[in-house]
């Protein structure tokens, strides 16, 4: 048998808004996927679509779909708003007192939370920490671990906020934090012990400038 | 003949997974805004699981009201994370204020404390059974979680706590339970010097 291409008939099924502006090709030989006029009026496609979602034959009615609607985008807002509080996000810093490790504007690092919220103990000295500051209750701080429960820490080496010498045994369930820039930050050296239940979360990278790309981690060095 | 595919039957997996769809806004709704929690331990009695009561108190609290306005105050029951150990809630009353001075209590070292700004100074309603502010000293505000709105069980017990008021008169035990609570609050009050109000005159 030989094959006898058969044209395609161009449908016009009446004089419909839509068939008029586009009809319908008359290919009798496969067409690429991206040939359907979804793709090649883009616009027209998406209010097809739309539209097609809009007026489905639903059993639900029109206002009830639109309340679902709305209870769905709540929905996707409390997963957002869960996923930042219990796994982790993407943020800027600010403030000076964390240089050079970190600049004074416009740069993006990514938080961790869900390494303190597994186990709030996992904490390592050195470590770059979000917290909420004990001065202030809706104000979020980033500094750096530096003792631990039981250690034994020098209030200030630099003799600024406290006299070289003294020294002070973090209690139970506290830490000792300090920002990397001595002269303008106001840390554990003001305040003293912080509880560890004010930890939020960790400094994982900093992810822009792309030129200063850096895994952050515990910086410590012991000397013996 | 058996159907050995170990797969579940199709339209079996529909229920679960709607569930977990749903499940941000429930969580949210459950535990981010108001949550129902069970109250243990004796350092709130006798306004909460008071020895006489057969279960321990359910109640509902509020978090919305302490994260974005921080409006906790004197006299409001609240929980927070514990300073000792993160892992454990705590139930306690607020004393104090910042910028409020305390008379405190054994066994804390010092006899008067200034509240410095940020923090609050916590008591349980029962003075010897408590791990409070007397132990560890003034808590951040930033540990609080949330707020005692009412209870809801026992049934004996429900609704908001009452604010102890001087009763008119009377005798019996409901007499003697409204002074008592009374005299607490009082004594309470009474060890609280509040903070200085500088009040600004609008008219110069």
């Amino acid at each position: 048998m030989i094959a006898i291409p058969f044209p395609n008939p161009i449908k016009t099924s009446g004089l419909r808004p839509g068939n008029r502006r586009f009809p319908r090709l008359p290919h009798n030989f496969p067409v690429s996927f991206m040939a359907n006029p979804r793709f090649l009026y883009p616009l027209h496609g998406l209010g097809q679509m739309l539209r097609a979602r809009i007026f489905k034959p639903s059993k639900y009615s029109l206002p009830t779909r639109v309340g679902i609607g709305c209870l769905k985008l709540v929905n996707l807002v409390c997963f957002a708003h869960l996923f930042v509080e219990y796994v982790g996000t993407i943020s800027t810093m600010e403030g000076p007192s964390m240089l050079p490790t970190l600049g004074n504007e416009g740069e993006i690092v990514v938080v961790d939370r869900l390494s303190t919220r597994l186990d709030p103990y996992n904490i390592a000295r050195g470590e770059l920490l979000i917290l909420l500051s004990p001065l202030n209750p809706k104000r979020y701080i980033c500094k750096r671990v530096v003792g631990l429960p039981g250690d034994v820490v020098c209030v200030d080496p630099t003799g600024q906020q406290a006299p070289s010498t003294e020294h002070v045994r973090i209690p139970k369930g506290h830490i000792w934090i300090m920002g990397d820039n001595a002269d303008a930050s106001r840390d554990s050296r003001i305040y003293g012990p912080v509880p560890i239940g004010l930890v939020q979360g960790k400094l994982r990278t900093r992810l822009w400038p792309p030129s200063k790309f850096q895994m952050f981690g515990s910086n410590m060095t012991y000397i013996d | 003949m058996q159907n050995k595919r170990w797969f579940p039957r199709a339209g079996a997996l529909r229920t679960p997974l709607r569930i977990l769809y749903w499940a941000p806004l429930g969580m949210v709704l459950t535990t981010h805004w108001y949550n129902v929690r069970v109250i243990s331990g004796p350092s709130m009695q006798p306004t909460l699981n008071p020895e006489w009561s057969l279960s321990k108190d359910y109640a509902v609290f509020d978090k919305v009201a302490v994260l974005d306005k921080q409006d906790c105050h004197r006299e409001d029951i609240i929980t927070f994370k514990s300073p000792l150990d993160p892992k454990y809630k705590l139930i306690k009353r607020i004393v104090a204020e910042e910028g409020d001075t305390v008379k405190t209590l054994p066994p804390y070292p010092l006899k008067e404390v200034k509240i410095p700004k940020g923090y609050v100074w916590v008591e349980g309603d029962d003075p010897f059974n408590s791990d409070d502010s007397n132990m560890f000293g003034p808590v951040p505000r930033a540990l609080i979680e949330s707020k005692l709105v009412f209870l809801i069980w026992p049934p004996s017990r429900v609704g908001k706590l009452e604010e102890p008021k001087l009763p008119l008169s009377g005798t019996g035990p409901t007499f003697r339970r409204a002074m008592a609570a009374f005299e607490r609050a009082h004594s309470r009050q009474s060890r609280v010097t509040p903070a200085a109000k500088i009040v600004i005159p609008e008219s110069v």
